[in-house]
């Protein structure tokens, strides 16, 4: 038996693949009535660049309009650390996430490697479902 | 005598704007000129850490991708971390500079070491690279020394906590792993109740700080929380990861020390190496490169006997009380771990 799908945490740093990441979070969100909640990690450059900027939580605030999704059906977490541990964290309290979605790293010259690919390194270690949305096939 | 690990060039390991870049070991070793040393510098030739020495902290499978990704040109590993094609003959150098360095001690039976290497390691993991760390530097010499037999202090002044190095002596009853840290900030380990593993319960200690405290915090809470602990473990060698960037100064954290502090903390911290030439220091984080340069000689002169003193100790700041919650905090944990009741301490 399936268990409920309550809480998707999606990864999110603003590049192309998390975003179709976290539109398909929302799609899916939106057809069974899970709660999202949009993973932000802060890492040691993000001192010198600033944290979570307005433009991208305006992104994400119209990608849930595309979906139909309510403001109240997702939420933020930022928290420091690298995107693998924070993501990994995500599965515990205070988030208790159900399931982990991670954008694929798209296009790259070392694909395959586990090294420098945090859905790889997640695929290995999470401890809940974890769907890796490739590029190019967001939600739809 | 200060025993310094030779320089390797480290133009190689470079990203534009990045801050984990060469100047810092410019700035390092302007540090330790500022000493006038003398006959009392000694350089060690640098060495690589074999492939043997590295596997005691990492696995096969992640220096192989690691040695691969910097052979077909490096790239970003995560949103911090770095690699170049020269990247990984840099990080075998920078692992293998403790070794030297520990083997020339042992062979004078005197002097302080000094690895002034790059890229810094202790956020480094068994498995995964973070933290502009590739290889965690002082978990390879620790693991050389307690496949010795030998019991090692390792003393984290970054301020960062070192999840790298906590993690892969987390269940290692040879090694005690102190770290101070700001708190809440990357990598978001290094709370209080992070104790240690069931065959080394205890020797794992966190002292987490808050943004602000000064160098009288630090102190308290090393003095306060510590050292019963390190008197307790009776460690026959001391590393120190010495990063830097709990500066004042420096651009990452919000940490008010000043490079008198440093001073202090090398003071406190010599004292628990059992002997002469049993002490090194490891150069991690610190990114402002004029409290690097100060806070490097600051350290290394008070360690020397020194009267290199370029900024006054700092005092006052916050985090006195979250001394107090964190020795409480360690005490619950530890009783929680050990299966008896916490009681009503805690609230």
């Amino acid at each position: 038996m399936t268990p409920p799908l309550r809480t998707i945490a999606v990864g999110y740093d603003g590049s192309e693949p998390a975003t179709v990441a976290v539109r398909w979070a929302f799609a899916v969100a939106h057809q069974v009535g899970a709660d999202v909640v949009i993973v932000y990690a802060v890492g040691l450059l993000s001192r010198l660049e600033g944290t979570v900027s307005p433009s991208l939580f305006d992104s994400v605030h119209a990608l849930a309009a595309e979906v139909g999704l309510g403001p109240d059906r997702f939420r933020w977490h930022v928290a420091d650390g690298d995107a693998c541990s924070v993501l990994l964290r995500a599965a515990d309290e205070p988030i208790d996430a159900d399931l982990l979605v991670v954008g694929s790293r798209g296009q790259s010259a070392h694909a395959g490697l586990l090294l420098g690919s945090t859905s790889l390194q997640l695929a290995e270690r999470s401890t809940v479902a974890l769907v890796i949305v490739p590029s190019g096939r967001g939600g739809d | 005598m200060l025993v310094v690990s030779g320089r390797v060039d480290d133009a190689g390991h470079a990203d534009p704007g990045h801050p984990e870049s060469p100047d810092r070991l410019t700035a390092v070793m302007a540090g330790v000129d500022d000493l006038h040393l003398g006959n009392d510098l000694v350089f060690v030739a640098p060495r690589v850490a074999t492939r043997d020495e590295l596997l005691r902290v990492h696995q096969a499978s992640y220096l192989d991708e690691l040695g691969a990704f910097c052979y077909e040109g490096g790239g970003n590993i995560d949103q911090d971390t770095y690699a170049t094609y020269r990247s990984w003959s840099l990080a075998e150098h920078a692992a293998g500079a403790g070794l030297a360095v520990v083997d020339e001690l042992r062979r004078r039976g005197d002097g302080i070491g000094f690895v002034a290497t790059r890229p810094p390691g202790h956020h480094a993991l068994r498995d995964r690279a973070m933290g502009f760390c590739l290889l965690n530097n002082v978990a390879v010499t620790t693991a050389a020394l307690t496949g010795q037999g030998e019991r090692v202090l390792i003393v984290d002044w970054d301020v960062h906590h070192g999840n790298g190095t906590q993690s892969i002596f987390w269940n290692d009853p040879g090694v005690l792993y102190v770290s101070t840290h700001q708190w809440p900030l990357f990598p978001g380990s290094g709370g209080a109740r992070e104790v240690g593993g069931l065959d080394a319960l205890g020797l794992t200690v966190n002292l987490p700080l808050p943004a602000g405290a000064t160098g009288d915090v630090v102190r308290l809470a090393l003095d306060e929380v510590a050292a019963p602990v390190i008197d307790q473990f009776d460690p026959t060698w001391v590393l120190v990861s010495a990063g830097f960037d709990a500066h004042r100064a420096d651009p990452l954290a919000d940490l008010a020390l000043s490079a008198g502090d440093f001073a202090a903390l090398a003071r406190s911290v010599a004292r628990y190496a059992p002997g002469p030439g049993r002490l090194a220091f490891f150069l991690e984080g610190g990114y402002h490169l004029e409290a690097l340069r100060h806070s490097v000689a600051a350290t290394l002169g008070q360690v020397l006997d020194s009267e290199y003193r370029p900024e006054a100790p700092t005092s006052g700041g916050r985090g006195r009380h979250e001394v107090r919650r964190v020795n409480l905090e360690r005490g619950v944990a530890l009783r929680v771990a050990l299966g008896t009741d916490p009681g009503e301490d805690f609230q």
